[in-house]
């Protein structure tokens, strides 16, 4: 990518995955790596980081499509997952991302029988609730983050943390946080259409995204025009993109 | 070792901001966009409804 224009270098290199990642949906074709094909290995710290804002999407494509990913993506997002962890004091959002990684690893990888993967609610609060960690990588204890905070959330705010969390929303995979966006589809709805007037279109994408994988919406909201219309005008966001996609892909499998 | 430290810290500071984004200020739609969305039409019914109330200020 140019990346003359953009804000940081991280910001480049979140673009370029971001990037990769939505050509991969485009196409189904995995046997390309995702981090190579932008220039990140497990060395490039920049890219690393980028990883980890891109989180368990890095797999995205094999999760939709129901393939193995490409051991280089992998390494780069148990990478991220070692070098980034949630600090102490970090939003539960952050854990809850780092948490979601931990598990997309694990679904490809599963930990040696005996391990504990993800799946236990501990911790209360608006922060922390990182869990533990038990030894190295993808493989040990990482309990589920707390997620009562959402439950009482205004609709507003739990749009948009829901649509900081868009890569959470994907099929089969449960947790406090599907649940959670479950239970208030209506007001995800509403916060879809107030992202849309706020023209914040990776809000939108990814409130969109968290529609089409659970379901529920009012049929009035008209989610796939106004996904034609979030990628209309967000489009040169490859992360709205790739949302939108992700949606768009979901909806698809449901309607089978 | 200086630039290391300093775009180490960059990255992570750069990284905090970008997992944890606060909300945009809003920009409200025009009526170029409202014709995109009525071209989009059939559906999106409560996309193309009046626009709710702003917070007044002050």
């Amino acid at each position: 990518m140019d990346q003359t224009h953009a804000s940081s270098p991280l910001a480049g290199a979140v673009h370029d995955l971001a990037t990769e990642v939505v050509l991969a949906l485009r196409s189904g074709d995995h046997l390309a790596t995702v981090c190579g094909a932008a220039g990140i290995d497990e060395e490039n710290r920049t890219g690393i980081a980028a990883a980890r804002v891109i989180g368990a999407d890095l797999l995205l494509p094999s999760v939709l499509y129901g393939r193995h990913p490409h051991p280089g993506d992998v390494a780069v997002l148990d990478r991220a997952v070692r070098e980034f962890p949630p600090k102490p004091d970090a939003p539960a959002a952050t854990a809850w991302s780092h948490w979601h990684m931990i598990s997309t690893l694990q679904r490809f990888a599963p930990p040696p029988q005996g391990a504990t993967g993800p799946g236990t609610a501990v911790g209360t609060g608006t922060t922390v609730g990182t869990g533990t960690t038990v030894g190295t990588g993808t493989t040990g204890t990482y309990a589920e983050p707390d997620a009562a905070w959402l439950e009482n959330a205004p609709w507003q705010s739990f749009t948009h943390q829901l649509s900081v969390l868009a890569p959470l929303a994907v099929p089969a995979a449960p947790s406090a946080v599907q649940r959670a966006a479950a239970d208030r589809a209506v007001d995800l709805a509403r916060g879809f259409v107030r992202a849309v007037r706020r023209r914040d279109w990776l809000q939108a994408a990814g409130a969109g995204r968290w529609l089409a994988a659970i379901g529920g919406e009012p049929a009035t909201l008209g989610l796939e025009r106004g996904l034609d219309f979030v990628e209309l005008m967000g489009g040169h966001d490859p992360r709205v993109t790739l949302h939108v996609r992700a949606a768009r892909l979901m909806a698809e499998a449901r309607a089978r | 070792m200086y630039t290391t430290d300093t775009t180490a810290t960059d990255i992570e500071l750069d990284l905090d901001t970008a997992l944890n984004p606060g909300e945009i200020d809003g920009v409200y739609r025009d009526s170029r966009e409202c014709a995109y969305l009525a071209l989009l039409a059939g559906g999106g019914a409560l996309l193309l409804s009046p626009p709710t109330p702003r917070p007044k200020k002050g």
